[in-house]
This record gives structure tokens, sequence and C-alpha cells, in this order.
């Protein structure tokens, strides 16, 4: 048993969209469809004291694995389902296309293959967490902003592409007030945001 | 969100399906609408099938729809569950039409009417979605029962122009009894159909009322850009479920309130008056019930933005 997820770090992370081609690569994502994307946050006001004269970050989202998914929820064929590993994958071969899944997630990222008939997502590279190796947007995080890792362990041994762990390699955070998620309707997100000396936008 | 046109059909026909089941039991608790039994159980499973083929239109995938409704939690595989459950009271329903005395009773009809409700309450709450704030309110479930309370008279009344109790009385019954019975199911429908109206009138003024309190649900991150979708415009959070006087304020306005609700109550109030012309304005009144409710579900979808609305 496992909770699998990713941590990232936005004060790393450069808009680059690396991770949006490298996903799009690896898992045959149609023209249209994106299994990641990375928004740029702001520029917003800046909160009281910090240092940029403006707020603004990226922010690369995702099929969020929640802990309690909606999609799995509404599923009529248990094609949406929960793996131990604690990511949440599709089986094609059950969907019938009903959609509700998409219509549950409080994030959008679900999408319907054209092609296939069946609802689509962020696997979290399954085929390749499966065997040790890391998610592809994480191999190929340009910024090294995308750790990979099992929540249950800590966020400070989240792994890196070359072997780093993300508490040796990355700067300090307050896990109080720099750690967030994205907004939690109850479906508890299980990928953790971490922004530093900038005002996260949005709920929680 | 994008209109979802099987769904919305399918909502609609399992809403007048309901209708028209739960006023045909209203009927027979009331001891009255023997010749309107028949027929109004023939037009409720005919609304049923429609609404189930339509919803067929929706799925990707209807060849695997036998691949299994295990999933209890799913609100598709409640939904299936209590159609059948309602298929079940229609088909005992009309073995006991179909009896040389063909009375319903009491507990058939207490039955139906509970099915009936059953049925749209549990169609409803499938749209309950924590991460749509403007479809996560039991008022919805209010909204289409007032939605099934006006199509159900409406409907009946049109049925039993075609099909008079005064005909289908028995040669042999007295005819004190028969007579009470023909004149309390008319006013019994006349009644429902009043009443239908203004519960629907206010539920779906009330459902309006729920989405646009939802706004501030939504999640707002200031400033943004999709870099995937670079000449998308910024959406607007704060507008995402402003029904009275957003994009989708004309169809709310004008096709819930004024079509869908003011005129079906105005045809039902006159429907009652002694010697008013019943079948033109149950018609005039279906029509409107029809287009209302077909244009508070384009507000549903309209309305229907997720929490968090920017990927």
């Amino acid at each position: 048993m496992a909770r699998y997820a990713l941590a990232i770090d936005c004060n790393r992370c450069v808009g680059c969209m690396a991770c949006n081609g490298a996903c799009k690569m690896v898992n045959n994502v149609p023209i249209g469809s994106f299994w990641n994307k990375v928004l740029r946050i702001g520029p917003n006001e800046p909160g009281q004291d910090e240092v940029p004269s403006h707020d603004f970050y990226f922010l690369p989202v995702q099929c969020q694995h929640c802990e309690n998914p909606e999609c799995v929820k509404v599923c009529p064929t248990g094609a949406s389902h929960r793996l131990p590993d604690g990511t949440v994958q599709i089986d094609k071969g059950k969907c019938i296309g009903c959609q509700f899944c998409a219509m549950s997630c409080p994030y959008g990222v679900r999408y319907l293959n054209e092609e296939e008939r069946v609802v689509e997502k962020c696997t979290l590279c399954e085929q390749q967490i499966a065997q040790g190796e890391l998610p592809q947007c994480v191999t190929n995080c340009v910024g090294m902003a995308k750790w990979f890792g099992d929540l249950d362990e800590g966020i400070e041994s989240f792994r890196g592409p070359c072997g780093e762990t993300m508490g040796d390699f990355c700067e300090p955070f307050d896990g109080e007030h720099d750690v967030h998620t994205l907004t939690d309707v109850g479906n508890r997100p299980s990928f953790l945001y971490i922004l530093r000396d900038h005002t996260w936008q949005g709920k929680e | 969100m994008e209109m979802q046109w099987p769904l919305i059909l399918f909502t609609l026909f399992m809403a007048w399906s309901a209708g028209v089941f739960g006023t045909a039991a209203v009927l027979a608790l009331a001891g009255g609408g023997k010749r309107v039994q028949m027929p109004a159980l023939v037009t409720s499973v005919v609304l049923l099938a429609v609404g189930g083929i339509a919803v067929f239109f929706h799925l990707e995938h209807w060849d695997r729809i036998f691949n299994g409704f295990g999933n209890p939690t799913s609100g598709i595989t409640q939904e299936l569950i209590v159609i059948v459950l309602m298929a079940v009271v229609m088909v005992v329903y009309f073995v006991y039409l179909r009896k040389p005395e063909p009375v319903v009773p009491r507990w058939l009809a207490v039955a139906a009417i509970v099915v009936s409700v059953a049925l749209v309450v549990v169609m409803s709450h499938s749209y309950n979605m924590a991460a749509r704030p403007a479809w996560d309110s039991p008022l919805l479930w209010l909204a289409y029962l007032g939605n099934a309370a006006l199509f159900g008279p409406l409907t009946v009344t049109l049925l039993a122009a075609s099909f008079p109790d005064a005909e289908g009385v028995s040669e042999d019954a007295p005819e004190a009894a028969s007579a009470k019975a023909v004149v309390r199911a008319g006013s019994v429908l006349a009644t429902s159909g009043v009443v239908g109206a203004v519960a629907n009138a206010v539920l779906s003024v009330a459902w309006g009322a729920s989405v646009m309190m939802s706004a501030a649900s939504f999640t707002e991150v200031g400033l943004y850009w999709d870099p995937t979708h670079p000449n998308y415009p910024i959406v607007n959070p704060a507008e995402a479920a402003n029904i009275l006087s957003g994009e989708a304020s004309l169809l709310f306005w004008i096709g819930v309130v004024v079509i869908g609700c003011a005129v079906p109550v105005v045809c039902a109030a006159l429907g009652r008056r002694k010697g008013a012309p019943a079948v033109p304005l149950a018609g005039v009144g279906l029509a409107c019930a029809i287009v209302g409710a077909v244009c508070l579900r384009m507000v549903f979808y309209s309305a229907g933005a997720s929490v968090f609305m920017f990927y």
C-alpha cells in the first residue's frame, strides 16, 4: 500500500511546459486533450510584506489522484477506480463514456477520447511507476519543480530525475504555510504544491 | 458547461413520466378517473421509454451498458434501480387495471406515488456534485419535482378529455355514487393542476436563487493565463452562476419564469373556473411547462461550471 503523488515546487517551475510535451509523447495524448498543463497565475497584487513586486507563479495541474475521488464514486461500471498504490486509474474496457466522472471532477482534468469514445486522464504514468521509474512529467521537468513519491514516507523523500530527494535539493519550506493543495470539495487531492513568499491564490 | 441534450431530454421525460404516473395514482386514491387510468399508465410508460432511449445518445459506448452497474454510489446505478422499481410498479398497476373490475388498490396507488417521487429525486440527486457548486443543492430535486407536479395534472387533464369518466360508468353502478366520483375526480385534477403549477413556480424560482447563491463557492485566482488556450478569454468565477443578469439570464427570466412558471399558473387557475375550456388551457399550459423545463435544464448546464474552472 502506498499513496503515490507529486509534490510541485511552484517557486522552481519556469512554465516551460516540458511536462506537457513529455506527457503527450509518452501517453499518446490526442490533439486537443491535455493530461497535464501549466497555468500562469497572476500577476496579482502582492500580499503584505511580500518581496516580489507582483504575485506571479506557474501552476502545473493534472489529475490530483484524490484520496476520496468523486470520479470513482459516480462511475457506474467501476471503470474509474483507485489502485492500492493510491493512484486513480480508468479501465477503458469498462468505460461506457457517460462522462459523469468528467462532470464530477473539480479540476476538469478528464477528457473524452473522441476516437476510442472513452474518458482518459493522467495515469501518473502507471506503466512506469509500477516498475520503479518516475512519471514522465517528473523526468522531463526542466526546472526540477516536479517530484514523485509516497505521501506516507514524507514529502522530503520525494524523488527527482537524477536520484535527488526533495528534502536535499529544494530550498526549505514551511510545512504549515508553504504547502498547499488545489481546491478541496471533499475529494482530498493528493498532490501538494509548495509556494514560498507568494500568496497562494484560490481556496484549498 | 456545454449543453448535454440527451441528458436534458432524459431528465425531462423522466419527470414527465413520473408526473403522469403519480397523478394517475392520486386520482385512483381519490376514487375517480377510472377510464383515464389505462391511457395515463400507457403514456407514462411511453415517456419513460423515450427518456430511456434519449439517455443512450449520451453514452459513448452504450454497447457496454451491461458492463455492470455494480457501483451503488453511482447516480446512474441508483437511477437504474429506481427505474426498474418503477417498471415493476407499473406492471402491477397494469395487471390491476386489466382485471374485470379495474380498481387500483390504495397500497398500489401509494406505491406508485412513492416510486414516482423517488425516481425524480434520485435522478436529480445524481447531478448533485460538490465539484459543480450550482448543481449541488437539494433544491434541484424540488425543482424537478415541481416540473413533474406540473406535467402530470396537465397531461392527465388532456387524456381525461378523450376518456371521460361519464362514458365509463357501469350501468349497474349507483348513479349518485358514480356521478359524485366523476365530479370529485375532476375537482382533484383541477386542484392538482393549480397546486402543481404553483409548486413548480415556487420551486423553480427557489432553485434559481440557490444557483445565484453558489457564486461564492467558485475558486478565484485573480489574473491567470492558460498557454494551451492563448486566445480564450479569462473566465470570471463571479459571473459563472449569474443567471439573473448573465449569459443565461434570458433563458431564466423568459424561458423558466415567464413561460415555464407564470403561464402554467395562469392556465391552471383559469382551468378551475366553471365552464372554462379545460383542454386548450391544459394544452397551452403543458406546452409552456415543457418549454420552461427545457429552459431550466439549459440554465442548469449553463451555470454548471466546475469549482476550479481554469483548466
